[in-house]
């Protein structure tokens, strides 16, 4: 084996946030290395100064045992290195093969594009993924017009177009299902075979020991152990990754279904990608909804939140029938959203944290008159229930790791106390020590008297904390699991539609 | 939200705005031949181009730098600035064909200077665009007067005449506006435009991508000053004198055509080609108002409405 790329002591500092105090990592010929660590260890950092999007402040990078400076994304390009981008790196304006080609189009003599040489080396890509891409997945197709996965394909065809010796995938089977992450594996295993090193960075431990060969751990900022993947297990991984280990919160003994009228019942709805959904959430309750991603269960979340009106069907609050056509409507109800994708659904970028926090307060009361110091207290709170790490409330939200973020918009729902909790996929992206803290806080609101319905793509979590789970599948209820059934191989089954 | 599918006739559209423009244009011509039944005659339409030509250049110049996801305030000061250094450049050289030429050029180098100071300022030292430009168009607006303090100074003949005249059996007018549509066929079949509307569309993603997005921008705003220059140096033609305060009202009238050519004021999509008939559109209403006898004050009332009506549609069409 030789040593493609070795990474030393390197630092990275934002003002006076340490995002990488010691980052190393040693990449070899043709190796899957994963590189895993909670949020806000610095491996999206150290990947990001490996690919020239950010600088590094101190510590050498070596290719091939030659010591390089890369000074910006081309540099990082001409020597063979790729990054595939977490926060999506696409133009929705642009078409599918615009994307692809993005800034290295073929070019016929004169230097004109060539058109042609462009669909068939974009249809070329394409067919490696024409199994799983799905209907409207063409050249041609505007990105704008793709959904959440078939975007994720394409980021993964723009990194192929580039033939790289080093491909940092940092979450890129985030948004994929199932059989387009096998397919996935597949090409990276291809890619392995022709001597392509890949880094991988995923939240998912299956994934680490379904394809990586070795396993670099950061945490906090360095990094603090290598694994050979073959000669580990998981335990010693996440041990590794938490320090101290602070496991997924265990489920709670099966209670007995409270008895309580039901505070929410939902009636054959519908709106554009559910139909005919039914359901009843009483208080204390924690309803799942599960299967594969994207069966409809944002959908419905979105539905009862305003954001994707029902079109058909009732919604009834405590017995009483309500309309909810706006968010407006439901944070009045008391009904909240957390979105795990908030870049687009929270973020108010730019802005203050106090400002990301305060906005689902101020929709809710409508104040006349802002009184900072009050609230400022109240968020405060919010945000330690989440163990949040930020400098000030006035700090820009921007300042904050991805994970940190996430928890400040669960805290900006949380600070108005709401009665039904809709989480949609909210811990996309945070760590395990918050996960955990998240999950208790749940738990310790249903049991308060809140009603939640949980959207996970992770069956685990979904396990570990419902006291039901209804499987979507198509944007319908597949099937519903209580009590003992409440198990893996069943809600795989389920979402698969029970005859697989 | 979940994007959701979109129905397929509009998605076609969506990238083809500039067929309602063209549409509108079409219909707007009908309305305008059945006022005026003199129209389709050779020295009617030379005219007509004539009056728009400015205005469809400084367009097309405009719909680079929105493509860009920026805008340009300044190009109508641009144009004055142009058109003051070309008449005093021209007049200090004595006014013979190598002085018309040599005014010519320093208007041409005035056009791209000015674009390379407005995107020096805005994607180099990444100021705001509208607020960069607004002010660079004073200061354009300045110089000018502080070189031609009051209109006159007129231009030889010969730069007149032959502006007004015909080569090879065609006005200069359209070969103007031929010539214009041959560099903007062109620049769509370059990798900068893909580039332009990267930056434009997302500009965190183009730069990931490796595109040197303030290379492309500063580009953007040359192009934008290059094509005022060249309305500058038609609307000399035209009035064959010297004015400080020529083609205040251009900027906006660009901008306005730019959007009635289906670009997004965002940036990201949108064409030259559109921005042209954007502003064929604004002119032939202009015409339409005037020979339809409606007082000519409701031209720049029913012109901001319809541009109006236009960002709505725009809206519309790309609303999921």
């Amino acid at each position: 084996m030789t040593l493609l790329l070795k990474a030393e002591s390197i630092t990275k500092r934002y003002g006076a946030v340490v995002a990488l105090s010691d980052g190393g990592l040693e990449l070899e010929q043709g190796e899957i290395h994963a590189l895993l660590g909670a949020n806000g260890c610095g491996k999206s950092t150290l990947c990001k100064i490996i690919a020239g999007t950010v600088a590094k402040n101190s510590g050498t990078l070596s290719i091939l045992g030659r010591a390089v400076e890369i000074g910006g994304p081309r540099e990082a390009e001409a020597l063979g290195v790729a990054l595939f981008y977490q926060e999506l790196s696409l133009v929705p304006q642009l078409s599918v093969a615009d994307n692809i080609f993005l800034g290295r189009e073929q070019r016929s003599g004169a230097g004109f594009l060539d058109a042609r040489a462009l669909r068939r080396d974009t249809e070329q890509l394409i067919a490696r993924f024409a199994e799983v891409a799905g209907a409207g997945f063409s050249a041609d197709a505007l990105v704008s017009d793709l959904s959440p996965d078939q975007r994720q394909i394409v980021e993964i065809l723009k990194v192929l177009a580039r033939k790289p010796r080093i491909i940092i995938f940092d979450e890129a089977t985030a948004a994929l299902d199932r059989n387009q992450v096998a397919l996935f594996f597949a090409i990276l295993r291809e890619l392995k075979a022709e001597g392509v090193s890949s880094i991988f960075i995923t939240h998912r431990m299956d994934e680490v020991f379904e394809i990586t060969d070795r396993i670099t751990v950061m945490r906090n900022g360095a990094t603090v152990a290598r694994f050979v993947t073959a000669e580990t297990d998981r335990q010693a991984v996440v041990h590794a990754m938490v320090g101290d280990v602070t496991a997924l919160a265990e489920r709670p003994a099966a209670r007995p279904r409270s008895d309580k009228p039901a505070r929410l019942v939902l009636e054959s709805v519908g709106n554009k990608r559910v139909q005919q959904v039914s359901l009843s959430l009483r208080p204390g309750e924690i309803v799942g909804l599960g299967g594969l991603q994207g069966q409809g269960q944002s959908s419905l979340l979105q539905g009862l939140f305003g954001a994707a009106p029902f079109t058909s069907g009732t919604i009834r609050l405590d017995g009483e029938q309500v309309r909810i056509s706006r968010p407006s409507h439901a944070i009045g109800k008391g009904i909240a959203y957390v979105s795990g994708d908030r870049g687009r659904d929270a973020a108010f970028h730019g802005r203050s944290i106090f400002e990301n926090i305060a906005a689902a307060s101020f929709s809710k009361e409508r104040p006349a008159m802002v009184w900072p110091g009050r609230l400022r207290e109240r968020f405060t709170k919010a945000a330690a229930t989440l163990s949040t790490k930020y400098a000030g409330l006035s700090a820009p939200i921007g300042s904050l790791s991805g994970g940190n973020q996430q928890k400040i918009f669960i805290a900006r729902w949380l600070a108005t106390q709401p009665s039904v909790l809709l989480l949609d996929d909210p811990t996309k992206g945070i760590d395990l020590g918050a996960k955990a803290d998240f999950f208790a806080l749940a738990r310790r609101l249903a049991d308060e008297g809140a009603a939640i319905l949980f959207y996970s793509s992770e069956d685990a979590e979904l396990l570990s904390l419902c006291d039901r789970i209804l499987v979507f599948n198509s944007g319908a209820v597949a099937g519903e699991l209580e009590g003992e059934a409440l198990t893996a191989y069943n809600l795989t089954n389920a979402a698969y539609g029970r005859a697989a | 939200m979940t994007p959701a599918r979109t129905n397929p006739a509009m998605a076609a559209l969506r990238n083809r705005v500039w067929l309602v423009t063209l549409s509108a244009l079409i219909a707007l011509f009908v309305i305008n031949w059945i006022l005026q039944p003199n129209l389709v005659t050779p020295n009617v339409l030379k005219s007509n181009l004539t009056v728009f030509l400015p205005v469809v250049l400084v367009a097309i110049g405009q719909s680079y730098v929105i493509l860009g996801g920026d805008i340009d305030l300044s190009v109508g000061s641009i144009v004055a600035l142009v058109n003051v250094v070309t008449v005093s450049v021209i007049a200090a050289l004595g006014g013979g064909v190598p002085a018309i030429f040599a005014g010519i050029g320093a208007g041409i180098l005035t056009g791209v200077a000015c674009g390379l100071v407005n995107g020096l300022l805005i994607a180099g030292l990444r100021f705001q665009a509208i607020v960069t430009t607004f002010a660079t168009g004073i200061i354009f607006g300045g110089l000018a007067l502080r070189i031609l303090p009051t209109a006159g100074l007129p231009v030889p003949a010969e730069y007149w005449r032959t502006y007004g005249g015909a080569v090879l059996g065609l006005p200069v007018v359209l070969w103007v506006l031929i010539l214009a549509l041959v560099i903007i066929a062109i620049i769509a079949r370059r990798p900068f435009i893909k580039h332009l509307s990267a930056v434009g569309g997302l500009r965190q993603a183009a730069f990931q991508s490796g595109l040197p997005v303030a290379r492309i921008r500063i580009l953007a705003y040359v192009l934008a000053g290059l094509f005022a220059a060249f309305a500058s140096l038609c609307l000399t033609g035209e009035t064959a004198s010297g004015d400080p305060l020529m083609g205040r009202l251009l900027a906006l009238s660009s901008i306005s055509a730019v959007v009635l050519g289906g670009a997004a004021l965002a940036g990201g999509s949108g064409s030259a080609f559109g921005a042209v008939l954007g502003a064929l559109v604004l002119g032939m209403i202009g015409n339409v108002i005037f020979f339809a006898r409606f007082p000519f004050e409701y031209q720049t009332l029913i012109q901001g409405l319809i541009t109006l009506l236009a960002l709505a549609g725009g809206v519309l069409v790309a609303r999921r």
